[in-house]
């Protein structure tokens, strides 16, 4: 199984940057300050993450702090992935 | 009354010259700042030869300086034509010359940006904002030879009013340019007229006073700007600019509202979905927000009955109109709404009336009839700049007043009359789609997909999307070497095409269906979809 960094970075890379100078991605690069997320790409994300992941994301998740970097969603995916949530989400 | 779009300007800036008509990105300017400001951009324009009628481009997302320029160009009789900054650069350049603009003016950030798009355009005129030393430009920005006005040299222009009038009611105000059926983009042209008719209609129906705070996401290319930018300003109340950090997350949008006492908000509806959705709204306190209004689109009922449930104390208004038309219907939701059936999109405003025609050309008079929308009225634009057999096509005679003489637009939206009065709205005559209240030509983007050489055939088709309003799927042929990858085909249409119009679904097949008369299979193509959505499809279904 793939690095939930690379299938994270896979998917941003080819389907959510517009401008190919911000190609390679690195873990750290601000995907807000550069607009890679914006408003329809958040969605776009949000509904990857929630597939790919099988998990749910709520009201209090959608959040800068959590989609600031590809280390950063990588984080929040780990805390909430199958078998590691202590609420259950439906 | 004013019969000048900048007469709401002078006049709420002698009647109120201390109330605050702009607030963006921490920069705040009085009705006063806003007029006299705009009055050295318009001077600037007419020392560079802008003369009445002439088309200046404003290449600025909104803000302080995007609305300075605005009434400067004005102000100096002329046209504006918005640029979108995050529109690849052909569809721009593209956009510069068919609109003929003799001048781009932009905001301090993209002096370059707009230097690279005057190709044959002389000359760009900076506006930036006093007190907030804007983005420092290298000296050498000028690309092939365009001309660039400093801000320095616009703010040493005399803020006195201008001597005279230099348009009349019926010259252009705007030209907005939407999505193409045949592949390039086409300008709806709008009159002062035609826009102070609904600006004069929003003031009442929204209530606005000097009290408001008026906050809409639309950029200015987008006609939902008219409200903020026109309406705001004959109410001398202010206009207030989501910043670009916030707008991305709904729980920073929802926290922004609170925090700047936004009183009335006006959207396409995707964003309120967003909100109602993900916005965790009862965190926040929202009782400043007295009126929510939406457009351009289908509000999902689910959705819209979530965010009244969520925010019960605004009033929520529909609005429904083609950019060509202005807003021409309207309507108030009542409070509780919960039904299942999308809200109508109502009644006619105020100076314009609305019918239906059947498809055997009669008028729709009984309620449950269903036909073509058609809008007569003042609020109609101009028509399609430089395309007189494309408006021929929309604006026609009166079918039931021919000797009239006057003409009416048909908006290839079809409604069905309810027992109330209302219409509602049913979907499309035509391959126009809406993508967060976008509107989206298909034929437009397999121009782009067209373009592209080793693309021999392709449909592009609608999915429908709750949040989005609906996705585009490309189905495609490709020439024998068989090696494009749907990597190639986006690249290939994010240089042609805004991203709302690139299309999430690529899929290639070795043949397109045909029909019995050799065309495109579109419906045997659609029922193919299925098979093709991953099941659930993520959107929200909270609570």
């Amino acid at each position: 199984m793939r690095k939930v960094e690379t299938v994270i970075t896979d998917y941003i890379s080819r389907e959510l940057v517009q401008d190919p100078a911000l190609l390679p991605l690195a873990n750290e690069t601000s995907l807000l300050t550069s607009g890679i997320i914006d408003s329809l790409s958040l969605l776009r994300l949000v509904v990857f993450l929630e597939e790919r992941f099988g998990i749910t994301m709520g009201d209090a998740d959608l959040l800068p702090e959590n989609f600031a970097s590809v280390n950063t969603i990588c984080a929040y995916v780990r805390a909430r992935e199958p078998g590691k949530q202590t609420a259950a989400h439906e | 009354m004013a019969y000048l779009l900048q007469r709401l300007l002078t006049e709420a800036a002698a009647r109120q010259p201390q109330r605050p008509a702009v607030a963006s990105d921490g920069c705040l300017l009085t009705y006063q700042e806003l007029d006299r400001l705009s009055n050295k951009v318009a001077r600037a324009l007419l020392r560079l030869g802008v003369a009445p009628g002439d088309r200046v481009g404003i290449l600025a997302p909104k803000s302080a300086a995007a609305v300075i320029a605005v009434y400067g160009t004005l102000k100096a009789g002329a046209c504006y034509v918005p640029l979108d900054p995050k529109a690849p650069a052909e569809r721009l350049s593209h956009i510069v010359r068919d609109s003929g603009a003799a001048v781009i003016v932009a905001d301090e950030a993209r002096t370059s940006q707009a230097a690279g798009l005057a190709d044959g355009v002389p000359q760009v005129v900076v506006v930036g904002v006093p007190g907030r030393p804007g983005v420092e430009e290298p000296a050498a920005a000028p690309a092939q030879g365009a001309a660039i006005v400093p801000w320095a040299a616009v703010a040493g222009e005399s803020a006195e009013p201008l001597p005279e009038e230099l348009a009349i009611e019926t010259d252009l105000a705007y030209i907005l340019y939407t999505s193409g059926s045949t592949g390039t983009p086409k300008g709806v042209m709008i009159s002062h007229r035609n826009s102070l008719t609904f600006v004069e209609w929003a003031v009442a129906a929204a209530g606005l006073s000097e009290q408001d705070r008026v906050c809409s996401p639309a950029p200015l290319h987008f006609d939902l700007s008219v409200f903020d930018v026109f309406a705001s300003c004959q109410a001398a109340a202010c206009l207030t600019v989501l910043p670009d950090g916030a707008a991305t997350f709904p729980v920073s949008i929802a926290r922004w509202l609170e925090a700047e006492r936004i009183s009335v908000w006006y959207s396409v509806p995707s964003v309120l979905t967003l909100l109602a959705c993900y916005g965790n709204l009862r965190q926040f306190d929202l009782s400043g927000l007295r009126t929510v209004i939406f457009a351009g689109e289908v509000f999902p009922p689910k959705h819209l009955a979530q965010l009244m449930a969520e925010l019960p104390r605004p009033r929520y208004l529909n609005w429904y109109g083609p950019t060509e038309t202005n807003v021409c219907t309207a309507f108030e939701m009542p409070a509780g709404w919960a039904e299942a059936r999308p809200a109508p999109i109502g009644k006619a405003c105020a100076n314009t009336e609305v019918f239906a025609v059947t498809g055997e050309g009669r008028r729709v008079t009984e309620p449950g009839e269903e036909g073509e929308l058609y809008v007569r009225g003042p609020s109609l634009m101009r028509g399609y700049w430089g395309q007189p057999a494309k408006t021929s096509e929309v604006l026609v005679r009166d079918p039931f007043r021919a000797e009239s003489g006057e003409l009416v637009y048909r908006t290839g939206d079809l409604v069905a009359l309810e027992p109330d009065g209302n219409y509602a709205y049913l979907g499309r005559r035509d391959g126009m789609v809406k993508i967060r209240g976008y509107r989206v030509e298909l034929g437009e983007v397999e121009a782009a997909l067209y373009r592209h050489p080793a693309i021999q055939e392709v449909a592009v088709l609608p999915v429908p999307d709750e949040l989005l309003g609906s996705r585009l799927r490309a189905v495609i042929t490709a020439d024998g070497a068989g090696n494009l990858t749907r990597e190639n085909v986006l690249d290939h249409c994010r240089q042609w095409l805004p991203s709302y119009m690139v299309p999430d679904i690529i899929e290639f097949r070795e043949v397109l269906p045909r029909t019995s008369t050799g065309k495109v299979d579109r419906v045997s193509l659609a029922h193919d979809q299925h098979e093709l959505e991953p099941a659930g499809d993520g959107r929200p279904n909270k609570r």
